[in-house]
């Protein structure tokens, strides 16, 4: 077999690993679905009431349904490298490396579970949108790109997050890291505010937050239908995912050493 | 053929510890090789520098005649590595672990399915094949790993303290099925182990670490021979014991003690009964036989100059139960 067939073949098998767990129990995606179902229903009917937040004629119920959509996979994928602590520790990692298998294949095999994990979250949460009555536009070609966003993204960050493993080691510290990274990374972003409310300092930040790109991509496909800034956010979200894959590969030996 | 050869390997940690200190061996193809040593030997460490998992800080490493350092990939596909925890995935089938690991090792799909029915049945573990890891004892957890290596057919299979957590009927399977995969498939084997029965029951050969170095290589048999002799004492009637000759084929005396003679042979267990049928036909009674035979305990403390610490560390035994108690849940 040639080697890039070698490689795929590789990561879609540990993709596959992590989707027939997920099918032998899926309590987890059930648990997850929690939270972003409180943002909406709470979080958001409640400042649904304050007129002027968004400009346009859009509600804010709607306004923020992409935000949350992002924030949930960006908690699979930043709590992501727990799990590959936690297969360091049982010596599952130790045996994946120590497979045929390009180590580059294993860590793109996990970015892409947790992207599969981050397609059942959207999953979870347009039927939500549904039950509460936000109007999304959900045809085809706009839930597919939905999924393509969300599948890099999960990419994305749980490569940043394997990275993080890498040098910290433990699931405790783990831990620490994910809860200090993701709000700011939440708040510096346009998830559920608009980037004109903002004040000149956070609106530069926001710039180099990839979570910015994200939402504004999944809002232009599932609110606007305006894809004008569509290729600018893909740019910055593929190039985002190739730099933390790239490290990622590079640094997972650290962690069975 | 050398299966492996390890020429001057060795691994400084950060922390400055000589883990494993310049250490030199062979493996022959078909071999089962034992590192026999106590915990902190250095075996773990040697074994993952083989397995390509950590890097040697010196030394070469061949497979197969394939080097190590500069073809890692290559080596990783010959060889098959089974660590000291249990490395099946828990929130799979058993027959799932087979097939991912398969693919992983990209066993071609023709082979594939016909394998995975055959490891499975061959392992004793076809009825509980769709059944989630997780319920499985650590007995078939280890069995399942066994099961991946005949799946996936590796030249060199590589076990880091295979029986460790295991009841003795487990353990003694697990000891046949090395050795019939050994016969059946001529798969070389290279385990470590810090338990003396296994290494003396399992291996062709083994090499006695201590302090991150080798402090003998040699058959379990050459090892207990280069210690001291086996001996037979019998208590015989005193008017017997000056006059009592001993064919030459049957032992030698080498010395006397009160109403005992003290016979040295060279395989005590099937020396007695020519012996005593010796003895017999000549009339002599004989009170009672004792026999003494060098063990690889006794090896260990000439080679290595200190006793060996039977039983597990403090943190080695909590990692095992832990593991087993989370597998186990
Ligand atoms: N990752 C590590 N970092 C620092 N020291 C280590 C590491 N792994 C093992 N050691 C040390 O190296 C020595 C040999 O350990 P190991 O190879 O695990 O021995 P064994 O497998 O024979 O019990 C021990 O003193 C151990 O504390
Ligand atoms: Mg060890």
């Amino acid at each position: 077999m040639i080697r890039i067939v070698k490689f795929l073949s590789s990561s879609l098998t540990i993709a596959e690993m992590e989707a027939r767990k997920i099918r032998h129990d899926s309590t987890e995606l059930w648990t997850r679905a929690v939270q972003p179902a409180l943002w909406l229903l709470l979080f958001g009917e409640v400042f649904n009431r304050i007129k002027g937040i968004t400009s346009s004629n859009i509600s804010y119920i709607t306004f923020i349904a992409p935000g949350v959509l992002a924030q949930s996979v960006l908690f699979v994928s930043i709590f992501y490298g727990i799990t590959i602590v936690w297969e360091r520790d049982v010596g599952l990692l130790t045996k994946l490396l120590s497979t045929p298998s390009p180590r580059s294949s294993i860590v793109v095999g996990k970015a892409l579970a947790a992207g599969v994990r981050g397609i059942f979250q959207a999953i979870m949460i347009f039927g939500l949108t549904l039950i509460i009555g936000i109007n999304l536009r959900l045809d085809p070609f706009d839930v597919i790109s939905v999924f393509v966003v969300i599948v890099l993204f999960a990419m994305c960050f749980s490569s940043l997050s394997m990275t993080l493993a890498s040098l910290l080691k433990t699931r405790e510290r783990m831990m620490g890291i994910g809860q200090a990274i993701t709000m700011p990374l939440f708040f510096a972003s346009n998830a559920i505010y608009p980037l004109d409310l903002m004040p000149e300092w956070l609106r530069t930040i926001s710039l180099f937050n990839p979570l910015s790109y994200v939402v504004d991509a999944m809002r232009s496909l599932l609110i606007t239908g305006d894809y004008s800034g569509i290729p600018l956010d893909a740019v910055a979200l593929v190039l985002s995912t190739l730099i933390f894959v790239s490290l990622a590969s590079i640094m997972i030996r650290r962690l069975i050493e | 053929m050398y299966a492996l050869q390890v020429k001057d390997l060795t691994k400084v940690y950060s922390s400055r510890i000589r883990a494993v200190d310049s250490i030199s061996f062979n493996v022959e193809s078909g071999e089962i090789f034992g590192l026999l040593g106590p915990n902190g030997a250095g075996k773990t460490t040697t074994i993952k520098m083989i397995s390509t998992i950590s890097r040697p800080t010196s030394g070469s490493i061949l497979v197969f005649g394939v080097d190590a350092e500069k073809h890692p990939d290559k080596v990783r596909e010959l060889i098959g590595y089974i660590p000291q925890s249990v490395s099946v995935d828990g929130d799979l089938t058993g027959y799932e672990n087979l097939l991912i690991f398969s693919k992983l090792s990209y066993v071609s799909k023709k082979e594939r399915d016909a394998r995975i029915i055959f490891a499975l049945e061959y392992m004793g573990l076809k009825e509980r094949a769709n059944e989630l890891v997780k319920h499985y004892s650590g007995g078939m957890m280890r069995r399942l790993e066994i099961a991946q290596a005949l799946v996936n057919r590796p030249k060199l299979l590589i076990l880091d303290e295979p029986t460790i957590g295991l009841d003795p009927a487990s353990k003694t399977k697990m000891w046949d099925y090395l050795k019939k995969m050994n016969r059946e498939f001529g798969t070389t084997i290279l385990l470590t182990t810090h338990d003396m029965a296994e290494a003396d029951l399992l291996c062709h050969r083994i090499a006695i670490m201590n302090a991150g170095k080798i402090a003998a290589i040699g058959s379990p048999q050459e090892l207990k021979m280069s210690v001291g002799v086996e001996m037979i004492k019998l208590c015989l009637d005193s008017s017997a014991i000056e006059k009592l000759v001993i064919p030459d084929e049957l032992g030698k005396i080498i010395g006397y003690e009160n109403s005992s003679v003290i016979i040295s042979v060279e395989n005590a267990e099937k020396k007695i009964p020519s012996i005593v049928e010796y003895l017999l036909k000549r009339g002599i009674k004989i009170e009672s036989i004792s026999f003494n035979k060098p063990t690889l305990n006794d090896v260990f403390l000439k080679y290595a100059r200190v006793a060996f610490e039977e039983g597990e560390s403090y943190s080695q035994a909590r990692m095992t139960r832990r593991v087993f108690a989370r597998r186990s849940r």
